[in-house]
């Protein structure tokens, strides 16, 4: 187990495309400033979500994963943030019961006009990652992207 | 209890109100007990019950689709029956359920190591048996003799509260050591009435989902996501725990998840069969404080 | 007793002493109990965790040779070529003690596969190689144990290094190979005439005692379309509980993973087993399966190996979930 000097970690962040992406977006044309080591995936809706994504970002290596979706109320299909919600409620205790750092995995609500708050979450959620430190939970030699 | 059992499964198929009846009967050891599939009536005479009588049958009822069957159940199987009912997999029509009145079941791994007490170490899941009157059945056969009580201040959870009061560190070495023993055999699936999908995400392999190795990468995912794929839906019938082979807490992780949904959602598996299942509804209260 | 044997009887003491020695240059793996879990076969480190007393382990030493899983060999690209790289084989010594016979009899026929003429299973082989096999002999057959019908005993030494009996407070350790021979020669002391005699008669009784016998067919051919498989296999779950368990059961998966090959523990008894690219699957039905593994193991592997695929340990009944009991559907199969 190597630890990297200067380690960045790894987030991956799935955004619904209406409000979270947009807000992100929104946040990249103001030149908002804020840490690059969110990798954001694009979905249709926080509904989509299959807590098998965050399952296996975490397995894979990833420090962190974030989910972010529309308000509640706002959501572009009405009810997918509801249904979300349900499901991420009950996989996050379940993480956290297994031995998971709560840290790595965390949602939030950020629409289409809050750049400044989607910066916010994730300069927040970079410093908790990093304060957490690196996921080694499976070894990266052997599970890892080696070429 | 037995005899009546035996009359009312003989007049089940003589008028030919089922085609089958599935109970227990004792193997050829003439210890432990195994499942019955009664078709005629002079098989219903191998027909027992006691209280080595622990499978949940139910899981078999979805084996015969479109056929008449009568089921021998307990109370915790008229909740897996219940929770089939809910998800449409059974016909309600198509079942005869006859209800045991249950004064709890062995803990058959425990027998081996306890014979020197007397008493019958019954399964812990026994102990805190809600015994919700559910009146689903078609036929209740009563147990004459005393019921055992369970303690008012009996907590069904206290084994999860003991694992949350634990530091993270000690929760991930307590898990990694129990999955680094998981052989994948899949007994814990197969043996559960509620994992039915025709392909289960285990077996998956565009995309796969997660290593079918047993590494912990593998075992960890596997175990995560089989009691992900029952919240809302786990009625603790415990087979999942005794059929492990080695001896994973199995019940320790969909219980955790059982409490949870209770306390999030005041919602409870396996009381109606009306109910909405967990995951496809939402009430607009829904917690929502882990969220920033 | 084989020519070239060597009957010692020790302590417990010595015996455990002469084990502590070679934790230096062997890992020593033994027989363990997890309260309320089983038993389970763990590298040991702390001989006092060495389990000598009755009771078996449930999975069986077969684990230490065909892998429950590991990657095979890794694919790269190299120059814009695909090329495959070997993954080290594990080297470093073992000793396993505590085998049951039945184990080491299951080691005995999976050797028959993996190390058929032109088929030479490195990984299996490799693992054969560097391992030295110290066995236990049962002095309390479980209910379950049917090994004296399919061709064992209790006492068997077929495939092992070394066999210890224990007697009374002692052990008599019978020495097979050389290899053990350079381990265990100065143990304790030899067995004089009388006591050998005595050893004979103790392991002729032990193999007489057990209650739980079987015939086997030796035509099970007349009876492959009987109803009788739809009856027995009824309340089988399909799960892979004996197949795992079991220590001749050998049947893998090999699938790709990131570029590795990883080749898993795979049965017969799975719904999906022989499933086909083609949509097409053989054995769809529960009594295709569960006949499939009664004839793999006490006919079709006679006809190739002249023996039977089973040892009779027991622990497929002992630990199916519903308790299978595939002794007793032998033995009770209809002869036409």
């Amino acid at each position: 187990m190597t630890e990297k000097k200067n380690w960045e970690p790894k987030i991956v962040a799935f955004l619904c495309n209406w409000c979270s992406y947009a807000g992100a977006d929104l946040a990249g044309t103001s030149r908002m400033e804020y840490p690059p080591n969110v990798r954001i995936i694009r979905v249709p809706c926080s509904g989509r979500m299959n807590p098998l994504f965050v399952i296996k970002c975490l397995m894979k290596g990833a420090d962190g994963v974030l989910i972010s979706g529309c308000h509640i109320n706002d959501c572009h299909y009405s009810e997918g943030n509801f249904y979300a919600r349900r499901r991420f409620a009950v996989l996050k205790k379940l993480l956290e019961y297994t031995g998971i750092d709560p840290r790595r995995f965390q949602m939030s609500w950020v629409s289409a006009s809050e750049g400044d708050k989607w910066a916010k979450v994730v300069r927040e959620l970079v410093d908790e990652i990093k304060s957490a430190g690196p996921n080694r939970l499976v070894d990266r030699q052997t599970h890892s992207a080696e070429v | 209890m037995v005899d009546e059992l035996k009359a009312k499964v003989r007049e089940l198929l003589k008028n030919k109100q089922v085609e089958l009846v599935i109970g227990y009967q004792r193997a050829a050891d003439g210890v432990s007990v195994i499942p019955c599939f009664v078709e005629n009536e002079k098989d219903a005479e191998l027909l027992i019950w006691d209280a080595y009588c622990v499978y949940n049958l139910s899981g078999y009822l979805k084996d015969y689709p479109g056929k008449k069957i009568g089921i021998v159940a307990k109370d915790c199987d008229l909740r897996s029956i219940v929770v089939l009912l809910q998800e449409n997999q059974l016909k309600r029509e198509n079942l005869f359920i006859i209800e045991m009145e249950c004064h709890g079941v062995i803990d058959e791994k425990r027998l081996k190591y306890d014979t020197q007490n007397q008493e019958i170490n019954f399964a812990q899941k026994c102990k805190g048996c809600p015994s919700a009157k559910l009146s689903i059945a078609d036929c209740v056969i009563k147990d004459k003799g005393e019921k055992r009580k369970t303690p008012d201040d009996y907590d069904e959870y206290e084994p999860i509260r003991k694992m949350e009061a634990k530091a993270i560190s000690e929760r991930l070495k307590f898990w990694q050591e129990e999955f680094s023993r998981c052989i994948r055999c899949y007994a814990c699936r197969q043996v559960c009435p509620m994992c039915y999908c025709p392909k289960c995400v285990a077996e998956q392999t565009q995309p796969a989902w997660f290593s079918k190795g047993t590494n912990l990468e593998g075992n960890l995912s596997w175990n995560v996501t089989r009691a992900m794929h029952l919240a809302g839906r786990c009625i603790d019938c415990g087979e999942c725990e005794r059929a492990c082979p080695v001896g994973i807490p199995l019940r320790d992780i969909n219980k955790k998840i059982q409490k949870d949904v209770q306390e999030l959602f005041s919602y409870q598996a396996g009381l109606s069969a009306e109910a909405k299942p967990l995951f496809a509804c939402f009430d607009k209260k829904d917690p929502d404080d882990f969220i920033k | 007793m084989g020519k070239g044997c060597m009957l010692k009887i020790t302590t417990k003491e010595d015996l455990t002493k002469i084990l502590i020695s070679l934790l230096n240059d062997f890992e020593i793996i033994g027989p363990k109990e997890l309260s309320h879990k089983g038993i389970f076969y763990e590298s040991i480190t702390d001989l006092k965790d060495l389990h000598w007393g009755e009771g078996f382990t449930t999975e069986p030493v077969k684990k230490f040779f065909l892998s429950p899983s590991e990657y095979l060999f890794k694919g790269r690209y190299e120059n814009g070529q695909e090329a495959l790289e070997e993954l080290p084989l594990p080297g470093n010594k073992r000793i396993i003690i505590g085998v049951r016979p039945c184990e080491a009899i299951g080691l005995s026929l999976l050797d028959k596969v993996f190390n058929a003429g032109e088929d030479q299973d490195k990984f299996y082989l490799n693992n054969r190689a560097r391992t030295i096999l110290v066995g236990l002999s049962c002095l309390k057959p479980d209910k379950n144990c049917f090994c004296t019908s399919v061709g064992g005993s209790p006492e068997s030494s077929r495939g092992l290094d070394a066999l210890i009996s224990p007697v009374g407070n002692e052990f008599i350790i019978e020495i097979i190979t050389e290899r053990a021979k350079g381990i265990f020669e100065s143990l304790g002391r030899n067995l004089n005439q009388e006591e050998v005699k005595l050893w004979g008669s103790d392991k002729k009784r032990r193999e007489g005692s057990l209650n739980f016998r079987i015939k086997v067919s030796e035509n099970l051919d007349n009876i492959f379309e009987s109803e009788y498989w739809e009856k027995v296999s009824k309340s089988c779950i399909s799960c892979g509980v004996c197949t795992f368990l079991c220590p001749t059961c050998h049947c893998f998966d090999l699938v790709d993973e990131k570029r590795k090959k990883l080749r898993c523990y795979d049965g017969c008894a799975f719904c999906d087993f022989t499933l086909e690219a083609s949509g097409t699957n053989p054995r769809a039905a529960r009594k295709e399966r569960y006949r499939q593994r009664v004839f793999h193991k006490f006919d079709y592997f006679k006809k190739n190996f002249q023996e039977n695929l089973c040892v009779g340990c027991g622990r497929c009944i002992r630990f199916c979930p519903v308790k299978m009991n595939i002794a007793e559907v032998v033995d009770k199969a209809p002869l036409v």
